[in-house]
């Protein structure tokens, strides 16, 4: 008798407990759903990009979203292929462009286009891409569909030291090739010359803005938009030109190489401190490297990409990275991410991205929001990216390549110019070397997904 | 799938194992018959450890020449692991049955219960398998494959990461750079260590304080050293070149010339790695005898010639001993050093073979090269090593 009732006890005491956790967990269900965000930055972008998150979790409560910042896009990359065999993948991951083929080929992202279907607002916030920038929805359009959210694009603009160039008698900083040449020779031949003319890092970043700019494709197959690339284009004329001018600007000591590959810092430093007359980077350090030259009282003044005179300018193609948004997630949270990445992007926000950073205002309507605010007038350094990019022309070329060894390229160039730079050689035949060992690496990606 | 190719190649290796094994047994005066059998299955078993998991691909009418000699060559080692140990024991069986005692004596057990052994070597055996073991079984399975970084599909290539490595241009000269670099470390890391300990141990006031403050760069982490030696070495704002322009000699271009990048790095690594040896050595010269120093003295022998004669040769033990450190230093941890000196630049001249499997399975994400490049240069050092116990070794001299 004595069993049974304990028995009857010890029943009713777990069914009245698992009626409390199911309770429970019905009242879990109402807490704000969690939103991962994952951001390639640690620096004053990751700050702006919590504060915004936290802005965004106070206007709407019933989402919860957190941003962690990672060292770099490969190291983000390798994170997220990590968590994802871990089953703990976050929401929306920064990605950069040239891995766009690769987060098609992984899979593990849903287009925006998909998750958006024939919504017109998520959340009360309106989807509004017709008001994005041309080149940036032609870059991370695929296939006709919004792919990834565009966040972070820049573009490669020339920094100039105004004192230097008008010591020298030149008004205006060059446009081209030939006139940087011209003006390198003045300045080189001043009494008090800088150590060097010009420097830009060497990052494959710059040549293939070089390749965009005289309308030239680096990959068959539409720039790999069509179909799948399957051949490169190195040993292409408008390559070689840039190989042999970059040569040539190295030879004369108008260049300086800091001796390593992809030095964003040596260049930023150079240019800030004096050690050079010109500097081509990223529109993204627009505001640190005015600033920062501002401090050892150099004016800085920016300009377009100078370009190869010889075949013209056709445009130049963005850079950066965009939000993917991580596939078979629950609705609330696929719905959270979808609102926190178009609430990033709304008008105000994009002109305050584009004000701490530099990076491109990538809504037409930021733009004019600045206009109207005068930021530009006041601050002019800023205005080149956007200018440089609303002026270029959308072709095969500037819309830029979709490659599944983009990576592997980039250092297959870095590493071609610099031996071509400390070593000597043939442009013509170094290229080709290079178009060579591209094309294998491109065959053993693409062997395989065919 | 049974082909041709898979019966025959295990039936050669057997037959090989077979008449090699049975003739030794027939040299022992022992059955013939059962040396052949056992040396048939070691020799059969053998071929397969590699060629099973490969599926003998190495084999088939398609793959060029050199994937064939490679196979051979997979073939060839895949049998040895079970014959050697076999053959060995006949040698020790037939020397018995000459009559000679076997030399080595037998050790007392000092656990009763077999098992109480294996319990308390548990827990190392469980951290070996997990941590190093199966990483390591791992890698060979990598090796074989053309995988990227977290990209969800592979593919089998056979030995191609292998053989693709005979005429990978980048890959070659990057050999040539590891052995010249890692000889550099080795020869004037040692003679410099031992002639600043020889020095630091000369009996004088404070000796303690200045023989701490030698080791201390040895407390430095690699990746701190090619911080310091970066911003000394370069080119515009350095110390280098500050005390060169002292002495009227022209500003160098340290990091950005490929004939002197590789001298920074080398220079940067004894650095780091002097304490140690330095350590060593200052133990070593305490341990010398002194009577034989004495009289060497006595002899009329001078300084240099006793530090060459006696000091050197009595110190082989510890030389060899650091030979051995320095090559595993130079090879697998100067790593930290050159990312953050040279990152394996000027145009590829201080890329030694582990910054190359760095480059080639992090940064481009081909897990399978970067396997394949880590078992040659594994198996490199373990050569290396093995030719100077062999060699070496019999020119040092333990006794006091």
């Amino acid at each position: 008798m004595n069993t049974r009732r304990t028995f009857l006890a010890v029943a009713a005491g777990l069914v009245a407990a698992s009626g409390a956790a199911f309770w429970a967990a019905d009242s879990f269900a109402q807490s704000p759903a969690d939103v991962k965000v994952w951001i390639a930055f640690t620096d004053n972008r990751l700050d702006w990009a919590r504060e915004k998150a936290a802005e965004f979790n106070k206007q709407f409560p019933q989402y919860n979203v957190t941003v962690e910042g990672y060292g770099n896009y490969e190291e983000i990359q390798q994170a997220t292929d990590l968590a994802i065999q871990q089953n703990a993948a976050p929401s929306v991951v920064q990605w950069f462009e040239v891995g766009t083929q690769r987060a098609r080929d992984f899979g593990y992202f849903k287009s925006i286009a998909d998750a958006l279907g024939e919504r017109t607002e998520v959340n009360g916030i309106p989807v509004n891409f017709d008001d994005f920038i041309q080149p940036v929805v032609s870059y991370y359009t695929l296939e006709g569909e919004f792919t990834s959210m565009p966040w972070n694009s820049s573009s490669p603009i020339l920094y100039s030291n105004t004192g230097i160039l008008e010591k020298a008698g030149i008004d205006t900083p060059p446009a081209t090739w030939q006139e940087v040449e011209a003006a390198c020779e003045k300045i080189m031949a001043l009494p008090d010359a800088p150590q060097g003319c010009i420097t830009w890092p060497n990052h494959g970043w710059f040549y293939e803005q070089w390749m965009a700019q005289q309308n030239a494709v680096l990959a068959n197959n539409e720039n790999g938009r069509a179909a799948r690339a399957t051949e490169l284009f190195l040993d292409s004329e408008p390559s070689v030109a840039i190989a042999s001018w970059w040569q040539s600007m190295e030879d004369k000591g108008y260049y300086v190489y800091s001796g390593r590959q992809r030095d964003w810092a040596a260049t930023e430093q150079a240019i800030q401190t004096g050690t050079v007359a010109m500097a081509i980077t990223s529109s993204a350090d627009a505001a640190n490297i005015t600033n920062a030259a501002k401090e050892n009282n150099i004016d800085i003044v920016t300009t377009r990409m100078p370009y190869n005179a010889e075949t013209g300018w056709t445009g130049n193609l963005i850079g950066g990275a965009s939000l993917w948004l991580v596939k078979d997630l629950p609705t609330e949270v696929e719905d959270g991410a979808l609102s926190f990445m178009l609430w990033l992007n709304n008008t105000e926000n994009a002109a305050e991205w584009h004000q701490v950073t530099g990076y491109l205002p990538i809504r037409e309507s930021s733009v004019e929001l600045l206009e109207s605010q005068g930021w530009f007038e006041e601050n002019p350094n800023f205005y080149t990216a956007s200018d440089q990019i609303n002026n270029s022309t959308v072709t095969t070329a500037t819309r830029g390549a979709l490659l599944g060894s983009f990576p592997q390229t980039r250092d297959v160039i870095t590493q071609t110019m610099e031996n071509l730079m400390l070593q000597g050689g043939d442009p013509a035949q170094a290229m080709a070397q290079a178009n060579q060992q591209a094309n294998q690496l491109l065959a053993e990606y693409n062997s395989l997904y065919n | 799938m049974l082909g041709l190719i898979q019966i025959l190649v295990p039936l050669l290796a057997g037959l090989i194992g077979a008449v090699w094994v049975g003739s030794r047994f027939r040299l022992m005066q022992r059955s013939g018959m059962v040396g052949a059998i056992l040396g048939g299955l070691a020799g059969g078993l053998g071929s397969l450890i590699f060629m099973a998991p490969l599926d003998f691909c190495t084999f088939e009418p398609e793959r060029n020449l050199i994937d064939a000699v490679f196979g051979v060559g997979l073939v060839l080692v895949g049998m040895a692991i079970p014959l050697g140990p076999l053959l060995g024991w006949t040698r020790q069986a037939y020397h018995r049955h000459l009559g000679m005692k076997n030399t080595v004596p037998q050790q007392k057990g000092i656990f009763k219960q077999w098992w109480l052994a294996w319990l308390f070597l548990l827990p190392t055996l469980t951290i070996l398998v997990l941590f190093l073991y199966y990483p390591g079984l791992d890698t060979f399975r990598l090796s074989t494959l053309l995988t990227f970084v977290g990209a969800p599909r592979t593919r089998f290539v056979c030995v191609d990461n292998f053989t693709g490595l005979l005429t990978d241009s980048t890959y070659l000269r990057s050999i040539g750079i590891t052995f010249a670099i890692s000889a550099a470390i080795i020869i004037f890391g040692l003679a410099g260590s031992l002639l600043i300990a020889t020095l630091a141990y000369q009996p004088i006031r404070g000796a303690a304080i200045y023989r701490i403050l030698l080791i201390w760069p040895y407390a430095i982490s690699p990746a701190v050293a090619g911080i310091i030696f970066f911003i000394m070495f370069n080119p515009l704002g350095g110390v280098a070149n500050y005390l060169l322009g002292l002495v009227g000699i022209p500003r160098l271009n340290w990091l950005s010339d490929p004939n002197l990048a590789p001298w920074v790095v080398i220079f940067a690594s004894i650095w780091k790695q002097m304490g140690y040896n330095i350590l060593f050595y200052i133990a070593g010269l305490q341990n010398l005898p002194k009577d034989l120093q004495e009289a060497a003295a006595i002899d009329g022998a001078g300084a240099f010639r006793r530090f060459l004669a006696i000091t050197v040769p009595l110190l082989s033990p510890i030389t060899f001993f650091l030979v051995i450190t320095n090559m595993t230093y130079a090879f697998f941890d100067i790593f930290g050093t050159i990312d953050l000196l040279t990152a394996g630049g000027p145009s590829g001249s201080t890329s030694v073979l582990i910054y190359e499997i760095y480059k080639i399975g992090v940064s481009s994400g081909n897990l399978g090269k970067a396997a394949a490049q880590s078992i040659v240069l594994f198996l490199m050092v373990v050569g290396l090593t093995l030719i100077q116990f062999r060699t070496t070794e019999r020119n040092v001299t333990y006794g006091g």
